[in-house]
Protein backbone atom coordinates (compact mmCIF):
# COMPACT_ATOMS: atom_id res chain seq x y z
CA UNK A 1 0.00 0.00 0.00
CA UNK A 2 1.56 3.25 -1.02
CA UNK A 3 1.06 6.46 0.78
CA UNK A 4 1.01 9.69 -1.17
CA UNK A 5 4.37 11.15 -1.82
CA UNK A 6 3.72 14.82 -1.28
CA UNK A 7 3.20 16.43 2.10
CA UNK A 8 -0.39 17.19 2.94
CA UNK A 9 -1.02 20.87 2.42
CA UNK A 10 -3.24 22.90 4.66
CA UNK A 11 -6.80 22.22 3.71
CA UNK A 12 -8.46 25.28 2.33
CA UNK A 13 -11.65 26.45 3.86
CA UNK A 14 -14.31 24.00 2.91
CA UNK A 15 -16.49 25.37 0.19
CA UNK A 16 -20.11 25.71 1.02
CA UNK A 17 -20.95 24.30 -2.32
CA UNK A 18 -18.65 22.06 -4.23
CA UNK A 19 -19.01 19.58 -6.97
CA UNK A 20 -18.71 19.26 -10.66
CA UNK A 21 -19.43 21.70 -13.40
CA UNK A 22 -19.96 20.73 -16.95
CA UNK A 23 -18.42 22.02 -20.07
CA UNK A 24 -21.48 24.06 -20.76
CA UNK A 25 -21.32 26.13 -17.62
CA UNK A 26 -20.17 29.68 -17.81
CA UNK A 27 -18.17 31.62 -15.27
CA UNK A 28 -15.01 29.73 -14.58
CA UNK A 29 -12.02 30.39 -12.48
CA UNK A 30 -8.46 29.34 -12.66
CA UNK A 31 -6.61 27.92 -9.76
CA UNK A 32 -5.58 30.33 -7.12
CA UNK A 33 -4.14 27.59 -5.00
CA UNK A 34 -0.71 27.48 -3.54
CA UNK A 35 1.60 24.56 -4.07
CA UNK A 36 3.08 22.72 -7.01
CA UNK A 37 0.77 24.31 -9.54
CA UNK A 38 2.09 27.80 -8.83
CA UNK A 39 4.94 27.66 -11.30
CA UNK A 40 2.98 29.11 -14.17
CA UNK A 41 -0.17 30.01 -12.34
CA UNK A 42 0.37 33.66 -11.72
CA UNK A 43 -2.15 35.15 -14.03
CA UNK A 44 0.49 35.62 -16.65
CA UNK A 45 0.30 34.61 -20.25
CA UNK A 46 0.84 31.06 -19.16
CA UNK A 47 -2.80 31.01 -18.14
CA UNK A 48 -4.88 30.41 -21.19
CA UNK A 49 -8.49 29.94 -21.87
CA UNK A 50 -9.52 26.43 -22.76
CA UNK A 51 -11.79 25.56 -25.63
CA UNK A 52 -14.94 25.68 -23.57
CA UNK A 53 -14.17 28.66 -21.44
CA UNK A 54 -12.34 27.04 -18.55
CA UNK A 55 -9.01 28.38 -17.51
CA UNK A 56 -5.91 26.31 -17.84
CA UNK A 57 -3.92 27.33 -14.85
CA UNK A 58 -0.29 26.86 -15.64
CA UNK A 59 1.69 24.43 -17.75
CA UNK A 60 1.74 21.69 -15.17
CA UNK A 61 -1.66 21.23 -13.61
CA UNK A 62 -4.90 20.26 -15.31
CA UNK A 63 -7.33 23.03 -16.26
CA UNK A 64 -10.05 23.42 -13.69
CA UNK A 65 -13.01 25.56 -12.86
CA UNK A 66 -14.70 26.43 -9.63
CA UNK A 67 -17.04 23.69 -8.59
CA UNK A 68 -20.64 24.74 -8.38
CA UNK A 69 -22.84 21.71 -7.83
CA UNK A 70 -24.15 21.34 -4.29
CA UNK A 71 -23.04 18.00 -2.90
CA UNK A 72 -24.65 15.96 -0.20
CA UNK A 73 -21.28 14.98 1.23
CA UNK A 74 -18.60 17.47 2.19
CA UNK A 75 -15.01 16.96 1.12
CA UNK A 76 -13.97 15.73 4.54
CA UNK A 77 -16.57 12.97 4.33
CA UNK A 78 -15.19 11.86 0.99
CA UNK A 79 -11.70 11.76 2.48
CA UNK A 80 -12.88 9.74 5.44
CA UNK A 81 -14.38 7.19 3.09
CA UNK A 82 -11.31 6.71 0.91
CA UNK A 83 -10.19 3.08 0.84
CA UNK A 84 -7.17 1.36 -0.58
CA UNK A 85 -8.15 -1.09 -3.29
CA UNK A 86 -5.12 -3.16 -2.36
CA UNK A 87 -3.27 -1.60 -5.28
CA UNK A 88 -0.25 0.69 -5.10
CA UNK A 89 -0.14 4.10 -6.77
CA UNK A 90 0.39 3.45 -10.49
CA UNK A 91 0.13 -0.28 -9.76
CA UNK A 92 -2.59 0.03 -12.38
CA UNK A 93 -0.52 1.82 -15.00
CA UNK A 94 -2.07 4.50 -17.14
CA UNK A 95 -1.35 4.41 -20.86
CA UNK A 96 0.79 7.43 -21.56
CA UNK A 97 1.92 6.68 -25.11
CA UNK A 98 -1.19 5.24 -26.72
CA UNK A 99 -0.97 3.75 -30.19
CA UNK A 100 -3.92 3.59 -32.57
CA UNK A 101 -4.92 1.75 -35.69
CA UNK A 102 -7.65 2.37 -38.20
CA UNK A 103 -11.06 0.73 -37.97
CA UNK A 104 -10.15 -1.48 -40.92
CA UNK A 105 -7.01 -2.76 -39.21
CA UNK A 106 -8.81 -4.05 -36.14
CA UNK A 107 -9.74 -7.28 -37.88
CA UNK A 108 -11.13 -9.83 -35.39
CA UNK A 109 -9.64 -8.29 -32.26
CA UNK A 110 -13.02 -6.91 -31.21
CA UNK A 111 -16.46 -8.51 -31.42
CA UNK A 112 -19.41 -6.44 -32.57
CA UNK A 113 -20.96 -6.27 -29.10
CA UNK A 114 -17.76 -5.48 -27.21
CA UNK A 115 -17.97 -2.19 -25.36
CA UNK A 116 -15.76 0.67 -26.49
CA UNK A 117 -15.56 4.24 -25.24
CA UNK A 118 -15.94 6.76 -28.04
CA UNK A 119 -14.40 10.21 -28.06
CA UNK A 120 -14.80 12.74 -30.84
CA UNK A 121 -13.01 16.09 -30.91
CA UNK A 122 -12.90 18.44 -33.85
CA UNK A 123 -13.69 15.75 -36.39
CA UNK A 124 -11.26 13.20 -34.94
CA UNK A 125 -12.88 10.09 -33.43
CA UNK A 126 -11.22 7.45 -31.31
CA UNK A 127 -12.41 4.25 -29.68
CA UNK A 128 -10.92 2.94 -26.46
CA UNK A 129 -11.85 -0.74 -25.98
CA UNK A 130 -13.12 -1.55 -22.50
CA UNK A 131 -11.03 -4.73 -22.64
CA UNK A 132 -7.88 -2.59 -22.60
CA UNK A 133 -9.03 0.13 -20.24
CA UNK A 134 -10.09 -2.39 -17.61
CA UNK A 135 -6.35 -2.99 -17.07
CA UNK A 136 -5.24 0.65 -17.25
CA UNK A 137 -8.23 2.85 -16.34
CA UNK A 138 -6.61 6.00 -17.74
CA UNK A 139 -5.30 6.90 -21.18
CA UNK A 140 -3.40 10.18 -21.35
CA UNK A 141 -4.09 11.13 -24.93
CA UNK A 142 -4.33 14.05 -27.33
CA UNK A 143 -7.41 14.03 -29.55
CA UNK A 144 -8.23 16.68 -32.12
CA UNK A 145 -5.55 18.91 -30.60
CA UNK A 146 -7.01 18.62 -27.12
CA UNK A 147 -5.05 17.02 -24.28
CA UNK A 148 -7.49 14.58 -22.76
CA UNK A 149 -7.45 11.93 -20.09
CA UNK A 150 -9.91 9.21 -21.06
CA UNK A 151 -10.77 7.44 -17.84
CA UNK A 152 -12.72 4.32 -16.94
CA UNK A 153 -13.59 2.79 -13.60
CA UNK A 154 -14.58 -0.90 -13.91
CA UNK A 155 -16.17 -1.10 -10.47
CA UNK A 156 -18.62 1.75 -11.07
CA UNK A 157 -19.01 1.32 -14.83
CA UNK A 158 -18.14 4.94 -15.58
CA UNK A 159 -16.15 6.36 -18.49
CA UNK A 160 -15.43 10.09 -18.38
CA UNK A 161 -13.06 12.38 -20.24
CA UNK A 162 -11.15 15.21 -18.58
CA UNK A 163 -9.04 17.94 -20.05
CA UNK A 164 -5.58 17.41 -18.63
CA UNK A 165 -3.65 20.46 -19.81
CA UNK A 166 0.06 19.88 -19.54
CA UNK A 167 -0.06 17.10 -17.00
CA UNK A 168 -1.02 13.45 -16.92
CA UNK A 169 -3.33 11.58 -14.65
CA UNK A 170 -2.48 8.34 -12.89
CA UNK A 171 -4.31 5.76 -10.82
CA UNK A 172 -3.86 6.40 -7.10
CA UNK A 173 -4.87 2.88 -6.06
CA UNK A 174 -7.48 4.42 -3.76
CA UNK A 175 -11.23 4.29 -4.11
CA UNK A 176 -14.23 6.11 -2.76
CA UNK A 177 -17.69 4.64 -3.31
CA UNK A 178 -15.81 1.94 -5.29
CA UNK A 179 -14.83 4.67 -7.74
CA UNK A 180 -11.35 5.26 -9.13
CA UNK A 181 -9.47 8.11 -7.48
CA UNK A 182 -7.13 9.66 -10.02
CA UNK A 183 -4.15 11.78 -9.13
CA UNK A 184 -2.55 14.40 -11.30
CA UNK A 185 1.18 14.06 -11.77
CA UNK A 186 1.76 17.79 -11.43
CA UNK A 187 0.62 18.24 -7.86
CA UNK A 188 -0.88 14.93 -6.80
CA UNK A 189 -4.30 16.18 -5.90
CA UNK A 190 -6.83 13.38 -5.54
CA UNK A 191 -9.72 13.42 -8.01
CA UNK A 192 -12.51 10.84 -7.66
CA UNK A 193 -13.54 10.16 -11.23
CA UNK A 194 -17.34 10.47 -10.85
CA UNK A 195 -16.98 13.63 -8.80
CA UNK A 196 -14.36 15.21 -11.06
CA UNK A 197 -13.53 17.40 -8.11
CA UNK A 198 -10.35 17.28 -6.03
CA UNK A 199 -11.10 16.05 -2.54
CA UNK A 200 -7.56 16.54 -1.27
CA UNK A 201 -4.30 18.14 -2.29
CA UNK A 202 -3.41 21.55 -3.65
CA UNK A 203 -6.42 21.64 -5.99
CA UNK A 204 -8.92 20.65 -3.31
CA UNK A 205 -12.42 21.86 -4.15
CA UNK A 206 -11.65 22.58 -7.81
CA UNK A 207 -13.44 20.73 -10.61
CA UNK A 208 -11.92 19.36 -13.79
CA UNK A 209 -13.29 20.28 -17.18
CA UNK A 210 -15.07 17.25 -18.58
CA UNK A 211 -15.34 16.01 -22.11
CA UNK A 212 -17.98 13.57 -23.36
CA UNK A 213 -16.96 9.92 -23.55
CA UNK A 214 -19.69 7.73 -25.01
CA UNK A 215 -20.11 4.14 -23.86
CA UNK A 216 -21.05 2.25 -27.00
CA UNK A 217 -20.19 -0.96 -28.85
CA UNK A 218 -17.53 -1.73 -31.39
CA UNK A 219 -20.15 -2.28 -34.11
CA UNK A 220 -21.84 1.05 -33.47
CA UNK A 221 -18.57 2.96 -33.32
CA UNK A 222 -17.45 1.37 -36.59
CA UNK A 223 -20.71 2.34 -38.28
CA UNK A 224 -20.74 5.92 -37.02
CA UNK A 225 -17.02 6.60 -37.36
CA UNK A 226 -15.70 4.43 -40.22
CA UNK A 227 -12.65 6.68 -40.42
CA UNK A 228 -12.04 6.56 -36.69
CA UNK A 229 -9.02 5.16 -34.86
CA UNK A 230 -8.90 2.42 -32.26
CA UNK A 231 -6.53 2.03 -29.33
CA UNK A 232 -4.23 -0.96 -29.88
CA UNK A 233 -2.96 -3.51 -27.39
CA UNK A 234 0.57 -2.15 -27.83
CA UNK A 235 0.33 -0.32 -24.53
CA UNK A 236 3.87 -0.85 -23.33
CA UNK A 237 2.63 -3.32 -20.71
CA UNK A 238 2.20 -7.06 -20.57
CA UNK A 239 -1.48 -7.78 -19.91
CA UNK A 240 -3.95 -10.44 -20.94
CA UNK A 241 -6.39 -8.23 -22.81
CA UNK A 242 -8.58 -11.21 -23.67
CA UNK A 243 -9.43 -11.62 -20.01
CA UNK A 244 -11.48 -9.25 -17.89
CA UNK A 245 -10.74 -9.89 -14.21
CA UNK A 246 -14.24 -8.81 -13.23
CA UNK A 247 -16.26 -10.82 -15.72
CA UNK A 248 -17.65 -9.90 -19.11
CA UNK A 249 -19.90 -7.36 -20.79
CA UNK A 250 -20.39 -9.43 -23.94
CA UNK A 251 -22.33 -11.29 -22.64
CA UNK A 252 -22.75 -9.56 -19.32
CA UNK A 253 -21.72 -11.73 -16.37
CA UNK A 254 -20.01 -11.90 -12.96
CA UNK A 255 -19.28 -8.54 -11.30
CA UNK A 256 -20.99 -6.57 -14.05
CA UNK A 257 -24.19 -8.53 -13.59
CA UNK A 258 -24.17 -9.63 -9.94
CA UNK A 259 -25.80 -7.34 -7.43
CA UNK A 260 -22.85 -7.45 -5.02
CA UNK A 261 -20.41 -4.58 -4.61
CA UNK A 262 -16.78 -4.75 -3.59
CA UNK A 263 -16.59 -1.93 -1.09
CA UNK A 264 -18.80 0.02 1.30
CA UNK A 265 -20.31 3.18 -0.07
CA UNK A 266 -21.31 6.44 1.59
CA UNK A 267 -24.96 5.92 0.77
CA UNK A 268 -27.04 2.93 -0.29
CA UNK A 269 -30.39 3.08 -2.07
CA UNK A 270 -32.32 -0.08 -2.90
CA UNK A 271 -34.76 1.45 -5.36
CA UNK A 272 -32.77 -0.25 -8.11
CA UNK A 273 -30.31 -3.07 -8.50
CA UNK A 274 -26.76 -2.00 -7.72
CA UNK A 275 -25.48 -2.58 -11.23
CA UNK A 276 -28.45 -1.20 -13.13
CA UNK A 277 -27.19 1.30 -15.70
CA UNK A 278 -28.25 4.93 -15.48
CA UNK A 279 -27.28 7.96 -17.51
CA UNK A 280 -26.02 10.46 -14.97
CA UNK A 281 -25.59 14.21 -15.37
CA UNK A 282 -25.19 17.12 -13.00
CA UNK A 283 -25.01 20.88 -13.08
CA UNK A 284 -25.54 23.80 -10.73
CA UNK A 285 -29.20 22.80 -10.37
CA UNK A 286 -28.41 19.34 -9.02
CA UNK A 287 -27.98 15.78 -10.21
CA UNK A 288 -30.15 13.72 -12.55
CA UNK A 289 -30.11 9.97 -13.20
CA UNK A 290 -32.05 8.50 -16.12
CA UNK A 291 -32.57 4.76 -16.29
CA UNK A 292 -30.94 3.80 -19.57
CA UNK A 293 -33.47 1.13 -20.44
CA UNK A 294 -36.33 3.58 -19.87
CA UNK A 295 -34.62 6.11 -22.14
CA UNK A 296 -34.21 3.49 -24.87
CA UNK A 297 -37.93 2.83 -24.77
CA UNK A 298 -39.26 6.37 -24.35
CA UNK A 299 -36.59 8.19 -26.42
CA UNK A 300 -37.40 11.46 -24.62
CA UNK A 301 -37.88 12.11 -20.90
CA UNK A 302 -38.26 15.42 -19.13
CA UNK A 303 -37.79 16.30 -15.48
CA UNK A 304 -37.17 19.30 -13.26
CA UNK A 305 -33.86 19.47 -11.45
CA UNK A 306 -33.67 22.12 -8.77
CA UNK A 307 -36.81 23.62 -10.25
CA UNK A 308 -35.26 23.95 -13.72
CA UNK A 309 -36.56 21.83 -16.61
CA UNK A 310 -34.09 19.26 -17.92
CA UNK A 311 -34.52 16.57 -20.54
CA UNK A 312 -32.77 13.49 -21.83
CA UNK A 313 -32.93 12.14 -25.36
CA UNK A 314 -31.81 8.81 -26.74
CA UNK A 315 -29.20 8.57 -29.47
CA UNK A 316 -29.85 5.26 -31.26
CA UNK A 317 -26.71 5.31 -33.40
CA UNK A 318 -24.39 4.99 -30.41
CA UNK A 319 -27.03 3.65 -27.99
CA UNK A 320 -26.51 6.46 -25.54
CA UNK A 321 -28.33 9.31 -23.84
CA UNK A 322 -27.81 13.05 -23.98
CA UNK A 323 -28.96 15.36 -21.20
CA UNK A 324 -29.88 19.01 -21.71
CA UNK A 325 -30.87 21.91 -19.51
CA UNK A 326 -34.03 23.49 -20.82
CA UNK A 327 -34.66 26.56 -18.63
CA UNK A 328 -36.85 28.28 -21.23
CA UNK A 329 -39.05 25.23 -21.53
CA UNK A 330 -38.59 24.78 -25.27
CA UNK A 331 -40.97 22.32 -26.87
CA UNK A 332 -39.36 18.95 -27.70
CA UNK A 333 -40.82 16.08 -29.72
CA UNK A 334 -39.49 12.83 -31.08
CA UNK A 335 -39.32 12.88 -34.87
CA UNK A 336 -38.05 9.58 -36.24
CA UNK A 337 -34.38 9.37 -35.25
CA UNK A 338 -34.26 13.11 -34.64
CA UNK A 339 -35.95 15.55 -32.29
CA UNK A 340 -38.06 18.60 -33.02
CA UNK A 341 -37.14 21.60 -30.91
CA UNK A 342 -39.75 24.30 -31.28
CA UNK A 343 -40.60 22.66 -34.61
CA UNK A 344 -37.08 22.36 -36.06
CA UNK A 345 -35.33 18.95 -36.40
CA UNK A 346 -32.03 18.22 -34.64
CA UNK A 347 -29.94 15.10 -33.98
CA UNK A 348 -29.93 13.81 -30.42
CA UNK A 349 -26.41 15.03 -29.71
CA UNK A 350 -26.90 18.52 -31.02
CA UNK A 351 -30.11 20.05 -29.69
CA UNK A 352 -29.97 23.85 -29.48
CA UNK A 353 -29.95 23.68 -25.70
CA UNK A 354 -27.34 23.67 -22.95
CA UNK A 355 -25.89 20.15 -23.04
CA UNK A 356 -24.57 18.61 -19.84
CA UNK A 357 -21.87 16.00 -19.78
CA UNK A 358 -23.70 12.70 -19.29
CA UNK A 359 -22.27 9.26 -18.79
CA UNK A 360 -23.28 5.71 -17.98
CA UNK A 361 -22.97 4.73 -14.33
CA UNK A 362 -23.97 1.84 -12.15
CA UNK A 363 -26.86 2.87 -9.93
CA UNK A 364 -25.12 2.14 -6.63
CA UNK A 365 -22.22 4.41 -7.50
CA UNK A 366 -24.26 7.31 -8.81
CA UNK A 367 -26.56 7.36 -5.81
CA UNK A 368 -23.62 7.00 -3.43
CA UNK A 369 -22.12 10.21 -4.78
CA UNK A 370 -25.44 11.97 -5.31
CA UNK A 371 -28.00 10.62 -2.83
CA UNK A 372 -30.37 13.52 -3.53
CA UNK A 373 -30.30 12.91 -7.26
CA UNK A 374 -33.46 13.30 -9.26
CA UNK A 375 -34.35 9.98 -10.82
CA UNK A 376 -36.21 9.12 -14.01
CA UNK A 377 -36.99 5.41 -13.95
CA UNK B 1 19.70 -23.41 26.36
CA UNK B 2 19.38 -19.75 25.39
CA UNK B 3 17.12 -18.46 22.66
CA UNK B 4 20.00 -17.90 20.26
CA UNK B 5 21.40 -21.36 20.82
CA UNK B 6 17.95 -22.84 20.42
CA UNK B 7 17.53 -20.94 17.16
CA UNK B 8 20.85 -22.18 15.85
CA UNK B 9 19.89 -25.68 16.84
CA UNK B 10 16.56 -25.45 14.99
CA UNK B 11 18.26 -24.04 11.94
CA UNK B 12 20.88 -26.75 12.03
CA UNK B 13 18.27 -29.46 12.41
CA UNK B 14 16.03 -28.04 9.71
CA UNK B 15 18.94 -27.75 7.29
CA UNK B 16 20.13 -31.24 8.01
CA UNK B 17 16.71 -32.80 7.71
CA UNK B 18 16.00 -30.86 4.52
CA UNK B 19 19.23 -32.11 2.96
CA UNK B 20 18.34 -35.60 4.02
CA UNK B 21 14.89 -35.31 2.49
CA UNK B 22 16.31 -34.15 -0.83
CA UNK B 23 18.78 -37.00 -0.87
CA UNK B 24 16.02 -39.63 -0.68
CA UNK B 25 14.34 -40.53 -3.90
CA UNK B 26 10.77 -40.67 -2.60
CA UNK B 27 10.84 -37.40 -0.66
CA UNK B 28 12.78 -35.73 -3.49
CA UNK B 29 9.98 -36.69 -5.88
CA UNK B 30 7.43 -35.21 -3.47
CA UNK B 31 9.54 -32.05 -3.24
CA UNK B 32 9.84 -31.67 -7.01
CA UNK B 33 6.18 -32.32 -7.75
CA UNK B 34 4.90 -30.03 -5.02
CA UNK B 35 7.30 -27.24 -6.00
CA UNK B 36 6.20 -27.41 -9.62
CA UNK B 37 2.49 -27.62 -8.87
CA UNK B 38 2.63 -24.81 -6.33
CA UNK B 39 4.58 -22.59 -8.70
CA UNK B 40 1.98 -23.10 -11.41
CA UNK B 41 -0.79 -22.50 -8.87
CA UNK B 42 0.88 -19.32 -7.65
CA UNK B 43 1.30 -17.95 -11.17
CA UNK B 44 -2.34 -18.77 -11.90
CA UNK B 45 -3.46 -17.16 -8.65
CA UNK B 46 -1.66 -13.88 -9.27
CA UNK B 47 -2.89 -13.80 -12.86
CA UNK B 48 0.47 -14.21 -14.59
CA UNK B 49 -0.59 -17.54 -16.08
CA UNK B 50 -3.92 -18.11 -17.76
CA UNK B 51 -5.36 -21.14 -19.48
CA UNK B 52 -6.07 -20.24 -23.10
CA UNK B 53 -6.97 -23.29 -25.21
CA UNK B 54 -6.39 -21.50 -28.52
CA UNK B 55 -3.40 -19.44 -27.55
CA UNK B 56 -1.12 -20.52 -30.37
CA UNK B 57 2.57 -19.73 -30.23
CA UNK B 58 3.82 -16.16 -30.00
CA UNK B 59 5.77 -13.77 -27.84
CA UNK B 60 5.49 -10.02 -27.43
CA UNK B 61 8.19 -8.24 -25.45
CA UNK B 62 7.53 -4.77 -24.03
CA UNK B 63 9.80 -1.83 -24.71
CA UNK B 64 12.61 -1.35 -22.23
CA UNK B 65 12.04 -4.60 -20.33
CA UNK B 66 14.97 -4.12 -17.95
CA UNK B 67 13.43 -1.10 -16.30
CA UNK B 68 9.86 -2.32 -16.64
CA UNK B 69 10.52 -5.55 -14.73
CA UNK B 70 11.17 -3.71 -11.47
CA UNK B 71 8.09 -1.52 -11.64
CA UNK B 72 5.41 -2.45 -9.10
CA UNK B 73 2.43 -4.36 -10.42
CA UNK B 74 -1.17 -4.14 -9.23
CA UNK B 75 -0.80 -5.98 -5.95
CA UNK B 76 1.56 -5.79 -3.02
CA UNK B 77 4.85 -7.56 -3.77
CA UNK B 78 3.84 -7.90 -7.42
CA UNK B 79 5.86 -6.59 -10.33
CA UNK B 80 5.33 -5.80 -13.97
CA UNK B 81 5.66 -8.36 -16.71
CA UNK B 82 8.02 -7.84 -19.61
CA UNK B 83 6.63 -10.30 -22.16
CA UNK B 84 3.34 -11.87 -23.15
CA UNK B 85 3.99 -15.45 -24.16
CA UNK B 86 1.35 -17.63 -25.80
CA UNK B 87 2.14 -21.29 -25.25
CA UNK B 88 -0.45 -23.27 -27.24
CA UNK B 89 -2.81 -23.80 -24.31
CA UNK B 90 -1.76 -21.02 -21.96
CA UNK B 91 -0.87 -17.35 -21.93
CA UNK B 92 2.02 -16.44 -19.64
CA UNK B 93 2.77 -12.87 -18.66
CA UNK B 94 6.44 -13.25 -17.90
CA UNK B 95 7.50 -11.19 -14.91
CA UNK B 96 11.02 -12.17 -13.77
CA UNK B 97 10.51 -10.79 -10.26
CA UNK B 98 7.13 -12.47 -9.79
CA UNK B 99 8.65 -15.70 -11.05
CA UNK B 100 11.52 -15.41 -8.56
CA UNK B 101 9.12 -14.75 -5.70
CA UNK B 102 6.94 -17.65 -6.80
CA UNK B 103 9.92 -19.95 -7.10
CA UNK B 104 11.11 -19.04 -3.59
CA UNK B 105 7.67 -19.72 -2.15
CA UNK B 106 7.35 -22.93 -4.11
CA UNK B 107 10.67 -24.25 -2.84
CA UNK B 108 9.55 -23.56 0.72
CA UNK B 109 6.23 -25.32 0.16
CA UNK B 110 8.00 -28.20 -1.57
CA UNK B 111 10.35 -28.66 1.38
CA UNK B 112 7.48 -28.42 3.83
CA UNK B 113 5.55 -31.14 2.07
CA UNK B 114 8.61 -33.33 1.55
CA UNK B 115 9.34 -33.21 5.29
CA UNK B 116 5.69 -33.74 6.09
CA UNK B 117 5.76 -36.81 3.88
CA UNK B 118 8.73 -38.16 5.80
CA UNK B 119 7.16 -37.33 9.15
CA UNK B 120 4.12 -39.35 8.21
CA UNK B 121 5.89 -42.29 6.58
CA UNK B 122 8.77 -42.80 9.00
CA UNK B 123 8.35 -45.72 11.40
CA UNK B 124 8.89 -43.46 14.41
CA UNK B 125 6.56 -40.83 13.06
CA UNK B 126 4.01 -39.30 15.35
CA UNK B 127 2.38 -37.54 12.41
CA UNK B 128 1.66 -34.44 14.44
CA UNK B 129 1.80 -31.25 12.45
CA UNK B 130 2.30 -32.87 9.11
CA UNK B 131 -0.38 -30.68 7.60
CA UNK B 132 1.02 -27.35 8.77
CA UNK B 133 2.96 -26.87 5.55
CA UNK B 134 -0.22 -27.16 3.52
CA UNK B 135 -1.95 -24.56 5.65
CA UNK B 136 1.07 -22.28 5.56
CA UNK B 137 1.08 -22.41 1.77
CA UNK B 138 -2.36 -20.83 1.48
CA UNK B 139 -1.78 -17.12 2.29
CA UNK B 140 0.57 -16.49 -0.62
CA UNK B 141 -1.87 -18.16 -2.99
CA UNK B 142 -4.62 -15.67 -2.19
CA UNK B 143 -2.40 -12.60 -2.31
CA UNK B 144 -3.07 -11.82 -5.98
CA UNK B 145 -4.65 -8.54 -6.98
CA UNK B 146 -6.72 -7.72 -10.03
CA UNK B 147 -7.21 -4.21 -11.28
CA UNK B 148 -8.97 -2.54 -8.41
CA UNK B 149 -9.23 -5.20 -5.79
CA UNK B 150 -7.82 -8.44 -4.43
CA UNK B 151 -8.71 -11.41 -6.61
CA UNK B 152 -9.87 -13.46 -3.66
CA UNK B 153 -12.59 -10.91 -2.82
CA UNK B 154 -13.81 -11.08 -6.40
CA UNK B 155 -13.78 -14.86 -6.42
CA UNK B 156 -15.59 -15.19 -3.11
CA UNK B 157 -17.86 -12.25 -3.76
CA UNK B 158 -17.19 -10.73 -0.36
CA UNK B 159 -17.15 -7.04 0.39
CA UNK B 160 -13.74 -5.71 1.26
CA UNK B 161 -13.47 -3.67 4.43
CA UNK B 162 -10.55 -1.43 5.35
CA UNK B 163 -9.48 -3.96 7.99
CA UNK B 164 -9.49 -6.84 5.53
CA UNK B 165 -7.53 -4.82 3.02
CA UNK B 166 -4.94 -3.95 5.64
CA UNK B 167 -4.40 -7.63 6.35
CA UNK B 168 -4.39 -8.45 2.66
CA UNK B 169 -1.32 -6.31 2.03
CA UNK B 170 0.69 -8.50 4.39
CA UNK B 171 -0.49 -11.87 3.12
CA UNK B 172 2.64 -12.71 1.18
CA UNK B 173 5.19 -11.93 3.92
CA UNK B 174 2.88 -13.64 6.42
CA UNK B 175 2.85 -16.65 4.11
CA UNK B 176 6.66 -16.71 3.97
CA UNK B 177 6.95 -16.53 7.75
CA UNK B 178 4.37 -19.28 8.19
CA UNK B 179 6.21 -21.49 5.72
CA UNK B 180 9.54 -20.94 7.49
CA UNK B 181 7.95 -21.60 10.89
CA UNK B 182 6.17 -24.65 9.60
CA UNK B 183 9.37 -25.97 8.04
CA UNK B 184 11.25 -25.64 11.32
CA UNK B 185 8.37 -27.30 13.16
CA UNK B 186 7.95 -30.22 10.79
CA UNK B 187 11.72 -30.79 10.85
CA UNK B 188 11.40 -31.62 14.53
CA UNK B 189 8.96 -34.39 13.65
CA UNK B 190 11.39 -36.16 11.35
CA UNK B 191 13.98 -38.54 12.71
CA UNK B 192 17.26 -37.32 11.19
CA UNK B 193 19.09 -40.53 11.96
CA UNK B 194 16.72 -42.43 9.73
CA UNK B 195 17.66 -40.10 6.89
CA UNK B 196 21.37 -40.48 7.43
CA UNK B 197 21.60 -36.75 8.15
CA UNK B 198 25.16 -35.95 9.10
CA UNK B 199 24.60 -32.73 10.98
CA UNK B 200 24.50 -32.80 14.74
CA UNK B 201 21.01 -32.34 16.03
CA UNK B 202 19.61 -32.54 19.47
Amino acid sequence: MTERNEPRLTRRALLATVGVSTAALAGCTGSGSEGPYDAADDGSDADRESDDGGTESGEEGPPTREAVVPLDHDLESFNQNVLSGGVSQDGIPSIDDPEFESVDEVDGRLDDGDPVFAVAVDGEARAYPQSILVWHEIVNDRVGGLDLAVTYCPLTGTAIGFERGGTEFGVSGRLVNSNLIMYDRAGESWWPQVLGTAIDGPREGEALIEHPVIWTTWERFRDVYPDGAVLTERTGFSRDYDRDPYGSYNPKRDYYEDDGTMFDTMHDDDRHGHKEVFIGARDEDGALAVEKERLREDRLVEHDVGGVPHLAVYGPDLDTGYVYRNPEGASIEVDGEEYLVDGDPYPADDLPLERLNAFDAMWFAWVAFYPDTEVID
Amino acid sequence: MGATARGVSWLSRTTAVSRGALSRRDSAVVFSLVTLVYLLGFLLAIGDLNVRPEAGLSMLVVDDPLSRMFEPGPGPFAYEGIATIDLIVARYLFSPVNLAIGLGLSLLVGLNLALSYLAVTQPKSCGIGAGTGVLASVPALVSGTACCAPVIFLVLGIQASAALLSVFVWLLPIGVLLLLGSLAYVATKVDPTALGASSTVD
